[in-house]
């Protein structure tokens, strides 16, 4: 999968937000926010096709944590990804 | 979906800024109070603003009226460079500078609508023409709209 243009990770106010980003328009009504780990993934995926495997991986690299959590937990975070619709299959 | 909450203070200069980055950028933002009724109600109406040019009386503008301070009201007047704001459901003013006016309401999304209500459109032009000139009645017209106990009438604690 990927992420699909024109969503941009920025920090607002120490918060991670996804904001749909037109060259014309930044709709800030409707955000979708991002903990550190889901924002660490999103700038690591950036740019490129990525399996959630690939974000399993990333995500053992950098933080210390198991490996069926860490499988879990970005089942749940692609899944809601999927959901918001700023990555495509 | 949950709704997050920016203090204005440090949200609105980013907004500021990427209007400003970019001529012709415009961005959406939620809109809070009870400062633009009754066309504009807290929490259920959005504004698309863009990045202040020749600001006129009768826009509805983004001013920095203090230090971290932002208003999203009208401009009921403007002498050389200072600017006399009211928001239309205010009978108080703010003043600030022509500098201090950031952004500039285009329209607005309302009651959940898609369309816009823009500021050159009809709608918005007749509503302001008869609510500035209504002024002299406003206090009582807020009442009949929104009846409550005016704040001077409240017992002290």
């Amino acid at each position: 999968m990927k992420q699909k243009e024109g969503f941009r990770l920025r920090t607002v106010c120490g918060e991670h937000i996804i904001v749909a980003e037109g060259l014309a328009n930044i709709d800030f009504s409707s955000i979708i926010s991002l903990n550190d780990s889901a924002a660490f993934l999103w700038e690591k995926a950036l740019g490129q096709t990525f399996t959630e495997e690939n974000l399993t991986q990333w995500l053992l690299d950098e933080y210390e944590v198991d490996e069926p959590t860490a499988r879990e937990d970005v089942a749940s975070l692609v899944a809601s990804w999927l959901q918001a619709g700023i990555v495509e299959p | 979906m949950s709704t997050l909450v920016f203090p204005n203070d440090q949200f609105l200069p980013l907004v500021i800024e990427e209007l400003q980055s970019a001529p012709g950028r415009t961005v959406t933002l939620p809109l809070y109070g009870y400062s633009m009724r009754p066309f504009l109600e807290n929490g259920r109406d959005k504004g698309l603003l863009i990045a202040a040019t020749d600001v006129k009386v009768g826009d509805a503008v983004l001013a920095e009226v203090g230090k971290d301070c932002y208003v999203l009201h009208r401009i009921v007047r403007i002498d050389s460079d200072r600017v006399t704001l009211r928001g239309d459901g205010n009978l108080a003013c703010e003043y600030c500078l022509l500098k201090d006016i950031k952004a500039k309401a285009l329209g607005f999304f309302r009651k959940g609508r898609t369309t816009l209500d823009r500021t050159d459109g009809l709608k918005w032009r007749v509503y302001s023409w008869w609510w500035m000139r209504l002024y002299p009645l406003r206090r009582y017209l807020l009442f009949l709209l929104y009846p409550h106990i005016p704040a001077r009438f409240k017992k002290k604690q």
